[in-house]
């Protein structure tokens, strides 16, 4: 572990000591090779699962696919923001870098804290560099109500957290995990303890998001910069599944009746988010709403405590992540063409760009869950966990699923198909490093096809 | 001058005896008067003499309530305050000495009226002698002091957040964050100094930013990219210091703050207090908008010399806990 977190820090340091005229090349190959190195937590000889560090880090079944997608993520953000970061001066290119770095610090840190103390200050930690690379280097004048959006919504859900987090320790002692199955909460009735059950999750459920606290989230993915979307949508989002699946296991009794109107919500939140991208005209905006939708899903499956609902979030989350971030380099790319989020002013690439073709058709293939992929293997586990709580809940789910594949169709439709419109004189075609991007962004997921155990957390 | 103040709170600090306190508490509110009043304006003299009549008044309460806890107890020793009234009384008026809500009305307009350093002295130094005698002083009145507290944080917050002049600011910020010492005050004093420290900290680093940058707006701070990078691009990480954020150490306060709250079982006003925090984050949050996040569209005609006087002070909140 310590093998990735020194380095990572070491990178911040190399990013001001390069030479300028080397600095993406050397940050790009140091972050792969933290990426490579990161794969090796992915091997789980022992059967306990916890993997002791030190006292504070540990990684577990649950946590390890998500540092690996942490670590995975950097080199792609990386190679995503060369193009728009080209024309800043110097040394906004090493702060640029430099937030992006502290970031995956600080998400590595998350992911592998051991107690639940370390795991919120991390938690918020991340809000910082996020807030900075949104507010500074998004594109439209909205950012800044975006950011601070996206800073009030997360710090109004997690200041409850933290209260009722040291509600716990004073009761029970101790916030780590490693003790958490042993000691919980005992069941009681009172309006306060069903007060500390909602302050516990809320955080969680703004950060996922669920479907009625997702406001912040078309804001801050819209205006942020490429670099930005994808950690928000890749990596971030899962800070709240994950935390929710850990605080689960104290929150056991209560959970059983007080959980059934989030539910609920987050299900709605899947046919609404979903018909709200049918409508939608700002391709990035769409890819928001989807981003709620297929969280939302998450959400729901986290909630219903089964083995296979927590086995179906973890696995969608890490599909999730990958396909949401994909579709946000490709709307990139027509962004940095186009300089317009629009969708009717970049239509009929299929003409125009072929290769890109390819990648915007399987992005969409995977966003609508298309089996053998692991969004598939995810979505039926958690709509069969839904089913088995409640039959009615598979007309929601059932519902959704056919509003995704709706959108997602829509979607590659309408950027691909069709003449292209009679303003697009000035196309570039298209990098090798955009193809690489989108490359390395879908082939883990296509390689996930084949030994899906890597991510199926606990249940083996 | 300068001897005089550091003299009046010396004076308090080594006290035992009631009178003495007050007499350095008075030294040291004369002493400051004349450095207040230096420039001429009429606004600073404004703010001088509503300066002097609050302390005046503060003052001459506490005087009334030891003279009755000397009348009661027949002693003057600061420790032994074992009886509620003049207990009580000697908050009140140490709030009002310090600029606590509700008795804080005279602190926004005092510190506008100053130009930024004399403001620093006021919000720092002069907030240590109340508070010695505040932690000397056993407050027995629980009540008391957690609305003190609470009403000082909400109001801290909420007040701030229509204005755009920089010490105004700056003086519902104190008041917020004397609202979080005093929510502490009987269960764990050590976090109140603890509190008030890195306050002192945070906020001197603030104030001579804006000196440095000469600013005392909002919208004139939007040209410190061009004079400062350095300090431009350290301020918004003090202001989110202020504001609580982890892993800053301003966070570290209130964390153990929030801890001792729970532990009492204050887990409601616990959970009010930190959302009010949210309040003057948001306002905090928009300074660094202005300073840092955003470039104003104007060019400088003239370069203004790199002074970087006070790095030192910027980088350790920079720092996690």
């Amino acid at each position: 572990m310590l093998k990735i977190l020194i380095p990572s820090m070491f990178m911040l340091l190399t990013t001001w000591t390069s030479p300028f005229k080397q600095l993406w090349s050397t940050i790009l190959m140091y972050s792969f090779l933290v990426a490579t190195l990161s794969l090796t937590w992915l091997a789980m000889p022992t059967d306990t699962g916890w993997f002791y560090i030190n006292n504070y880090m540990a990684y577990d079944p649950l946590s390890s696919p998500l540092l690996v997608l942490t670590c995975w993520l950097l080199p792609l953000m990386i190679i995503a923001s060369q193009n728009h970061l080209a024309v800043e001066p110097e040394n906004r290119q090493r702060t640029y870098i430099s937030l992006l770095i502290s970031l995956q610090i600080f998400l590595i840190l998350a992911f592998s804290a051991t107690e639940m103390i370390m795991f919120y200050v991390m938690f918020e930690a991340t809000l910082i560099p996020t807030l900075i690379i949104i507010t500074r280097w998004g594109n439209q004048m909205e950012r800044l109500n975006a950011g601070t959006y996206f800073l009030f919504y997360t710090l109004a859900g997690s200041l409850p957290l933290l209260v009722a987090l040291l509600i716990y320790h004073s009761s029970m002692g101790s916030l780590s995990y490693l003790s958490l199955t042993s000691l919980p909460l005992t069941c009681s009735n009172l309006y306060a303890d069903k007060l500390w059950w909602m302050a516990c999750l809320l955080a969680f459920l703004v950060k996922m998001p669920l479907y009625g606290v997702h406001l912040w989230l078309p804001k801050a993915h819209v205006e942020a910069p490429i670099a930005g979307s994808m950690v928000l949508a890749a990596v971030l989002l899962k800070l709240g599944g994950y935390g929710m699946m850990r605080i689960m296991i104290i929150l056991d009794p209560l959970t059983k009746e007080l959980s059934y109107p989030f539910i609920i919500l987050a299900l709605w939140g899947v046919i609404m988010t979903g018909s709200i991208c049918l409508r939608q005209t700002d391709l990035k905006s769409l890819i928001a709403y989807s981003s709620v939708s297929h969280m939302g899903l998450v959400a729901a499956g986290i909630l219903i405590q089964t083995p296979w609902g927590f086995t179906g979030a973890l696995i969608l989350m890490i599909a999730h992540g990958l396909t949401s971030s994909a579709l946000f380099c490709l709307a990139n790319t027509n962004y940095e063409r186009t300089h317009s989020r629009t969708i009717i002013l970049a239509r009929g690439l299929q003409m125009v760009l072929p290769l890109m073709a390819t990648w915007w058709f399987l992005a969409s293939l995977a966003n609508l869950a298309l089996p053998p992929l692991p969004n598939l293997m995810g979505e039926i586990m958690i709509i069969t966990s839904l089913f088995n709580w409640s039959f009615y809940t598979l007309i929601l789910t059932g519902l959704g699923t056919l509003i995704t594949a709706s959108y997602s169709l829509y979607m590659f439709l309408l950027t691909q198909r069709g003449p292209i419109p009679h303003h697009l004189i000035l196309l570039e075609p298209s990098h090798t490093r955009e193809h690489l991007l989108l490359a390395l962004h879908l082939l883990p997921l296509l390689l996930l096809i084949a030994k899906p155990e890597l991510v199926w957390g606990w249940t083996a | 001058l300068l001897f005089a103040m550091g003299l009046g709170t010396t004076i308090t600090f080594a006290s035992s005896h009631w009178l003495l306190a007050w007499m350095g508490l008075e030294i040291n509110t004369l002493a400051i008067l004349p450095l207040m009043c230096q420039s001429h304006h009429p606004r600073a003299v404004e703010a001088t003499i509503k300066y002097f009549l609050t302390q005046a008044t503060a003052a001459a309460m506490l005087l009334f309530a030891s003279i009755t806890n000397a009348w009661i107890t027949g002693q003057w020793n600061l420790e032994f305050m074992s009886y509620s009234l003049p207990t009580t009384l000697v908050t009140v008026a140490l709030a009002l000495k310090i600029g606590l809500a509700p008795l804080h009305a005279w602190m926004p307009e005092v510190l506008q009226g100053l130009d930024l350093t004399t403001g620093l002295i006021l919000s720092t130094w002069q907030k240590l002698a109340p508070f010695c005698l505040l932690l000397q002083i056993n407050p027995s009145n629980t009540s008391l002091l957690l609305i003190l507290g609470l009403a000082s944080t909400l109001v801290g917050g909420w007040g701030g957040l229509n204005q755009n002049q920089l010490r105004k600011i700056l003086a519902y910020s104190s008041i917020a964050h004397l609202g979080w010492m005093i929510l502490v005050l009987q269960f764990f004093p050590s976090l109140t100094l603890l509190t008030l420290f890195m306050y002192f900290v945070m906020t001197f680093s603030l104030f001579i930013s804006f000196k440095v940058n000469n600013s005392t707006t909002i919208n004139s701070l939007s040209m410190s990219w061009s004079k400062t990078p350095i300090i431009s691009s350290m301020v918004p990480f003090i202001l989110l210091s202020l504001g609580g954020l982890p892993p800053l150490s301003g966070f570290m306060p209130k964390w153990l703050i929030l801890q001792e709250l729970t532990k009492q079982s204050l887990a409601p006003l616990a959970t009010l207090a930190a959302l009010s925090a949210l309040l003057s984050l948001y306002f905090y949050l928009r300074i660094s908008y202005a300073m840092t996040l955003t470039m104003s569209p104007n060019t400088l005609l003239n370069a203004l010399p790199w002074r970087l006087p006070s790095n030192q002070h910027t980088l350790p909140l920079a720092i996690t806990t």
